[in-house]
């Protein structure tokens, strides 16, 4: 019995000692990565600096590699996708241009300098533009982010307005009502990020980055064309098959297009 | 035994007379004769001609395969056999075939043939032939006088080029008809191919099918494909079209020629009597399935055209249509954003050069974007100058506007010999928004003035400057879609789990209450019916007292019964000093009988005492 007592006061002081040093090694974890993010961010500002400084030297192709190169590696930032898009502005390659104002208003819905190059960049090439669906239409003020944290808050309130009417000794029509409108909001916010992310503008959105580009009736080089689409054309992407791809087009119509001609917006 | 000796004797020799009748008959007929014709001695050049030689009274006939003439080929084809007979003159002769196709024009001498006949030569009498460049065959009728036809080969078959218009501006659709007549007679080896007339400044637009029908012609029936088409003129002048030329092959029959036009008297019928079996069924039922494969050349005649130029000065929006045409517009969607794309749907309707037409053009192109359009036409007869063209122009608003300009389309009408200009009236539509703002402009870069034109051609518009900032980093995946979000929602689902176990234990900490007062009432309710009967000993009667008010006190105040006394009993129910005093009694009467150890007194409660006793319990109320 004695040598039980033993062995758990000595288990105990081993444990304590393993709490002690397992706190010591989170914090050294949360400090680690801390510096690793800090040193990582550090890294990626410096290439940002280089990539601009090439820019403002007017040698946009270096400017390209090295807006690309940190596009490549994950660092993805609106004002990032902006001036890689200014950058391939400037070497005429308006279809990438467009493609990479679109990817950087995809992450900053209110992104000014994009929304006013692309703009440009869409009268320059004269591209065409796919037309919000009416469910798009009726959510353009809020991003799928905004409805996904409101749908989220609203369901939790309806829960547990819910929960406590029922569990409540006196149920209240009003605690009820609170917990009815609630999961409507919830419910209504729910479609409408279906509707944006299945929408025009939504996750199959791509943009045509080649010139001279056609839809077609059949995944054919010498099929009948459907739509002539200048670069920066929005699309979207209905399906894939090999190296093409079925799309929805601007005014209605579908058609296939070759896979290598368009990219998709959202990485 | 009917007749008699003399009877029998009259049928001999009128039976011996008709003998030698017969036979005087044939003995004038057995003089063997030979002679030879030509069916045509006029033709053209390409155009074949019959030559028989006729073997009259003989068998056996031994007559040349081949006729060597220099500029003719000249080759046997059939043979056919004739017996007749004329009141009982019995005749039989042999007609041998032969086709003549003329290589070369001039006149041809066909020398006479040596006919071999049981030992005997005879010779055909030498003939002539006349061969000219071109048939001088007979003439169809010509329905408006504008057909060209030559019947080629004698009534084998024809090639006709019909061109009933043959003036015109450049561009102007004139239909044409080429007709291919094949003799019903006659077995073809296929169907030839049909020619296409290759002259610069001319484009011919036929049908791939030809409608095909039986015409008579002359007498003679043929089976004419005729091919609807239209011409048009490139440039203005005179154009000469050349005769269209077809080859096709004849199996050319041997029994006799390829027409059933009224015959023309035979030289060698003699009587001009029809013979009923004289139908080449009869000497060769196989005829016509078979024969000897015969390349014939069918040519039409040439055509020539006037061509004027289109007058000077066409409208702006002419782009070489010329007939008749009218226009339908409309524009979709009517409800957009600016910068959206409008589809406008033009559709050109009428009878024209469709495949020269360009598509109609906006009167205003100020303040839209214009694309490329597309067009589709959708003919309405066989050869496609009839029919509608419809285009499909993308357009964009650059700023707010509430109607697209007119489209207007010119044509040039052969009628009335004047440009001619269809325009559509304004759509209206509803632009919204606003046009961005255009960016700084660099030295240098001049902004555009508002309402401008925009050229396609203008010099681009400067960018925005460039951001130094670098910016959070972001994801393109949804909120939704990240493992971050589903782990955030635990904290929310923790406290609604804890939120309904509290209330579930509360409920049933709130049962168990509820299950000790319904415990307690059953207790006090017992308690009350025994302390209702006479027959329990004092110790019992008072205990049980004292043990129902403890009871009903706790009930009255949700406490333990077991810790109640007399006084706090007394302020539960807030007794008078009396029934307090009687309470006291009460629980020292029972605290004395439980402690005593022994009975005091009666062994049964007195009345007065049990109803005293049970009015003050029974009195106890909150």
């Amino acid at each position: 019995m004695k040598h039980q007592i033993t062995v758990r006061l000595y288990n105990c002081s081993n444990i304590q000692l393993l709490l002690r040093f397992a706190g010591r090694s989170a914090r050294s974890v949360v400090v680690i990565l801390m510096l690793a993010t800090s040193s990582a961010l550090a890294e990626s500002g410096a290439q940002f600096a280089k990539a601009n400084q090439e820019y403002a030297a007017g040698h946009f192709k270096e400017a390209v590699d090295g807006y690309q190169s940190l596009a490549h590696g994950g660092k993805w930032t609106a004002n990032l996708f902006y001036d890689l898009g200014n950058a391939y502005f400037h070497t005429g390659d308006l279809g990438r241009a467009i493609l990479n104002y679109e990817r950087a208003l995809t992450l900053d819905r209110h992104h000014p300098e994009a929304q006013a190059n692309l703009r440009i960049a869409r009268d320059e090439a004269r591209a065409l533009e796919m037309t919000p669906t009416s469910g798009e239409r009726f959510t353009q003020f809020a991003s799928a982010n905004q409805l996904t944290i409101a749908a989220a808050m609203a369901f939790w309130f309806g829960v547990f307005s819910l929960a406590r009417w029922i569990f409540s000794g006196r149920r209240s029509s009003g605690a009820i009502g609170l917990s009815i409108l609630s999961l409507l909001i919830f419910a209504i916010t729910v479609a409408s990020i279906f509707w944006i992310d299945s929408g025009n503008k939504g996750r199959g959105l791509a943009v045509v980055t080649e010139n001279d580009v056609e839809a077609r009736l059949a995944t054919a080089d010498n099929a009948r064309s459907v739509l002539a689409l200048p670069p920066g054309s929005e699309i979207k992407i209905l399906s894939k098959r090999g190296d093409w791809i079925y799309a929805a087009l601007p005014n209605d119509l579908r058609g296939w297009i070759a896979a290598k001609n368009a990219e998709q917006v959202r990485l | 035994m009917g007749l008699s000796m003399y009877g029998r004797l009259r049928v001999a020799v009128l039976f011996a007379a008709l003998i030698a009748l017969a036979g005087s008959q044939q003995a004038l007929a057995d003089s063997p004769s030979v002679t030879a014709v030509l069916n045509n001695d006029q033709v053209a050049v390409g155009e074949t001609v019959q030559l028989q030689i006729k073997v009259s009274n003989a068998r056996g006939a031994e007559v040349p395969d081949h006729i060597s003439v220099d500029g003719l080929e000249i080759q046997r084809t059939g043979t056919e056999q004739h017996v007749e007979m004329n009141n009982f003159n019995v005749s039989t002769s042999a007609i041998y075939d032969y086709t003549i196709l003329p290589m070369t024009a001039g006149t041809f001498k066909i020398p006479p043939q040596n006919i071999r006949i049981a030992g005997k030569n005879l010779t055909t009498p030498e003939l002539t032939l006349h061969v000219t460049n071109f048939g001088g065959s007979p003439s169809r009728s010509q329905p408006n006088g504008a057909q060209q036809q030559a019947l080629n080969a004698k009534n084998i078959g024809f090639l006709e080029f019909v061109v009933p218009k043959r003036a015109g501006y450049v561009g102007e659709v004139l239909p044409v008809e080429i007709k291919v007549g094949l003799s019903s007679r006659v077995q073809f080896q296929g169907m030839p191919e049909l020619p296409d007339p290759n002259v610069q400044g001319v484009t011919l637009q036929r049908a791939q099918e030809g409608e095909q029908n039986i015409e008579t012609i002359g007498g003679v029936t043929y089976r004419v494909l005729t091919y609807k088409g239209a011409l048009a003129a490139i440039h203005a002048g005179k154009i000469e079209l050349p005769p269209l030329q077809i080859a096709v092959t004849a199996l050319v029959r041997r029994s006799a020629p390829p027409s059933r036009a009224p015959r023309n008297r035979s030289p060698f019928d003699v009587f001009g009597m029809r013979d009923p079996f004289d139908d080449p069924f009869f000497s060769d039922p196989f005829a016509r399935f078979s024969g000897e494969p015969t390349k014939i050349l069918l040519k039409s005649e040439p055509v020539t055209l006037e061509i004027k130029p289109l007058p000077a000065n066409p409208p702006a929006s002419f782009s070489g249509a010329v007939g008749h045409f009218a226009m339908t517009v409309d524009a979709k969607p009517k409800h957009v954003q600016v910068g959206d794309p409008i589809t406008i749907t033009s559709t050109v309707s009428g009878r024209g050069n469709f495949d020269r037409m360009g598509a109609p053009t906006l009167e205003d192109e100020r303040g839209w974007h214009k694309y490329p359009p597309s067009a589709k036409f959708k003919q309405d007869d066989d050869v496609g100058i009839s029919g509608a063209k419809t285009f499909e122009m993308v357009i964009s608003p650059n700023d707010r506007k509430s109607s697209i300009p007119p489209l207007s389309f010119s044509y040039f009408d052969p009628l009335k010999e004047d440009y001619m200009t269809v325009r559509s009236d304004p759509i209206p539509v509803q632009v919204e928004g606003t046009a961005v703002a255009a960016a700084q402009p660099s030295a240098g870069t001049l902004a555009p003035q508002p309402g401008a034109a925009t050229p396609a051609t203008a010099k681009p518009q400067d960018i925005l400057y460039q951001l130094t900032e670098f910016g959070r980093v972001q994801s393109f995946t949804p909120i939704y879609a990240r493992p971050v979000f589903w782990m955030v929602q635990i904290f929310p689902l923790a406290a609604l789990l804890g939120f309904v176990g509290l209330k579930l234990r509360q409920a049933k900490i709130d049962n168990r209450q509820a299950q000790r007062i319904a415990a307690l009432q059953h207790e006090a309710a017992e308690l009350m019916r025994k302390l209702r009967r006479n027959d329990v000993s004092p110790e019992e009667y008072f205990s049980k007292a004292s043990r129902a008010v403890r009871v009903k006190a706790a009930l009255a105040k949700s406490i333990d019964p077991n810790t109640v006394d007399p006084e706090m009993a007394a302020n539960a129910f807030q007794l008078d000093e009396n029934s307090r005093e009687q309470l006291r009694k009460l629980f020292a009467r029972s605290d004395e009988l439980r402690y005593s150890g022994r009975p005091n007194g009666a062994r049964t409660i007195s009345p007065h005492d049990h109803d005293e006793v049970l009015h003050l319990i029974e009195n106890l109320r909150t």
